[in-house]
């Protein structure tokens, strides 16, 4: 009389981890030690202890993993996933997510800073030697070992440059206020005839108290502007005492503390984005930067 | 007292008065006040013209007009600021409009736009 197939299942279920724990174990080690035997004829390397007698766990111990039924049930409903792992998952797609996209910037901002150093570009700035509004030279290995943010413009300038040297006062500021002392101000203008050092001198001041202007000779201005690469037009003939403006380019240029072009920040750029895009630059600058 | 410049114009002049006709010939550059006093005036002018729909007053008729409809904004204008500045800013109102009606056109006709600004008021 063979019972139904279901409680036959059943039973054999029921057997299996006791009936298999110890004649498998068994059956087991008779096999590896057969395999020792057969090995030992030959000389040969000794084996990592692992591989020679793996430890007989009995399959009982598995049975008190938990410590009430209600634990091992719920274990058994929720799957592999706890509340644990989920948080790593999510602690770890985070991680990885802010790590891509950070390093996708650092080397957006790279491409731009090494584009303008490559070889065969026109090279933006160089060496200069003007003179500051108080009186004293200033050349470009006085600004090395700083950024330096140059703008150039003329203190009869109506709309622009009042306008962007405020932003200037601005952007300076937020960045003093993260790295004291990492940038320089620089103002130079394109009306050398009109602008001398007193002149620059009350007009700066009105902005910003740490802004350097420069002037010098219109042979040294003009060459300064083309170091820059900026368009400017004094106009010519100009009798003493006759009114003039001069159309320049009205660009902020980033230069790292080796003097080389970084970027340059326009009228599009708020003073508070210009003051971002310079200051991830300083992060990302390995060289000395010199502070205050 | 207009009418008698060459009499009155021997008296000797105020130190502001000095400063003022100085700013205005553009010997010397302006302050921030001068600046703000003269984009001031600037304003209000432009509001005017704006009000009686003139947009350039460096031709013949334009002058006529602004001179018409807008006196005491236009002597306001060219006494706070550089003569220079005066025909400087004329000439770029000129331009603005023309940009601006050219973005709209261009706007109208699909285009995507980008962020430049092309006002005086300064970003914050």
């Amino acid at each position: 009389m063979a019972p139904p197939p279901a409680t036959t299942a059943r039973a054999v279920v029921n057997a299996l981890p006791r009936a298999t724990a110890s004649p498998q174990c068994t059956r087991f080690t008779r096999l590896l030690s057969t395999a020792r035997i057969a090995q030992a004829k030959r000389p040969s390397a000794p084996r990592p202890s692992s591989f020679q007698s793996p430890p007989c766990q009995p399959l009982v111990q598995r049975r008190f993993k938990f410590k009430t039924v209600e634990e091992a049930k719920s274990r058994y409903r929720s799957g592999p996933f706890s509340w644990k792992a989920g948080l790593l998952f999510v602690i770890t797609a985070a991680g990885l997510v802010w790590y891509f996209e950070s390093e996708k910037e650092r080397m957006r901002r790279k491409r731009i800073a090494e584009s303008t150093k490559g070889v065969g570009k026109p090279k933006v700035g160089g060496p200069f030697e003007l003179i500051d509004q108080y009186g004293n030279k200033v050349s470009d290995q006085d600004l090395k070992g700083r950024y330096s943010l140059v703008y150039f413009g003329f203190t009869h300038c109506p709309d622009i440059c009042p306008e962007e040297l405020d932003k200037m006062a601005r952007m300076f500021d937020l960045v003093e206020a993260q790295r004291p002392g990492a940038l320089t101000p620089v103002f130079v203008t394109c009306d050398p005839a009109r602008d001398g050092p007193k002149e620059l001198k009350e007009y700066l001041v009105e902005f910003h108290p740490k802004f350097v202007g420069l002037t010098g000779t219109y042979e040294q201005i003009k060459a300064m502007c083309k170091a820059y690469r900026v368009y400017f037009s004094t106009p010519s003939d100009v009798k003493p005492g006759q009114d003039y403006l001069v159309d320049h380019s009205i660009y902020f240029y980033l230069m790292d503390p080796e003097g080389d072009f970084v970027e340059a920040l326009g009228r599009q750029h708020s003073p508070e984005q210009g003051a971002k895009v310079i200051l991830d630059h300083m992060k990302d600058w390995k060289g000395v930067l010199k502070t205050s | 007292m207009g009418l008698l410049p060459g009499f009155l114009s021997t008296a000797p002049k105020s130190e502001a008065e000095k400063r003022a006709d100085e700013v205005r010939t553009g010997a010397v550059a302006p302050t921030r006040a001068e600046r703000a006093r003269c984009w001031a005036a600037r304003d209000a002018f432009y509001a005017c013209l704006d009000a009686h729909g003139i947009v350039d007053t460096l031709n013949s008729e334009g002058r006529a007009a602004a001179a018409r409809a807008c006196p005491a904004e236009g002597a306001a204008f060219e006494r706070d600021c550089a003569a220079q500045w005066v025909t400087y800013f004329k000439k770029w109102r000129v331009q603005d409009i023309q940009k601006k009606a050219r973005l709209k056109e261009l706007e109208a006709q699909g285009a995507t736009r980008m962020d430049v600004q092309t006002d005086f008021t300064p970003r914050r």
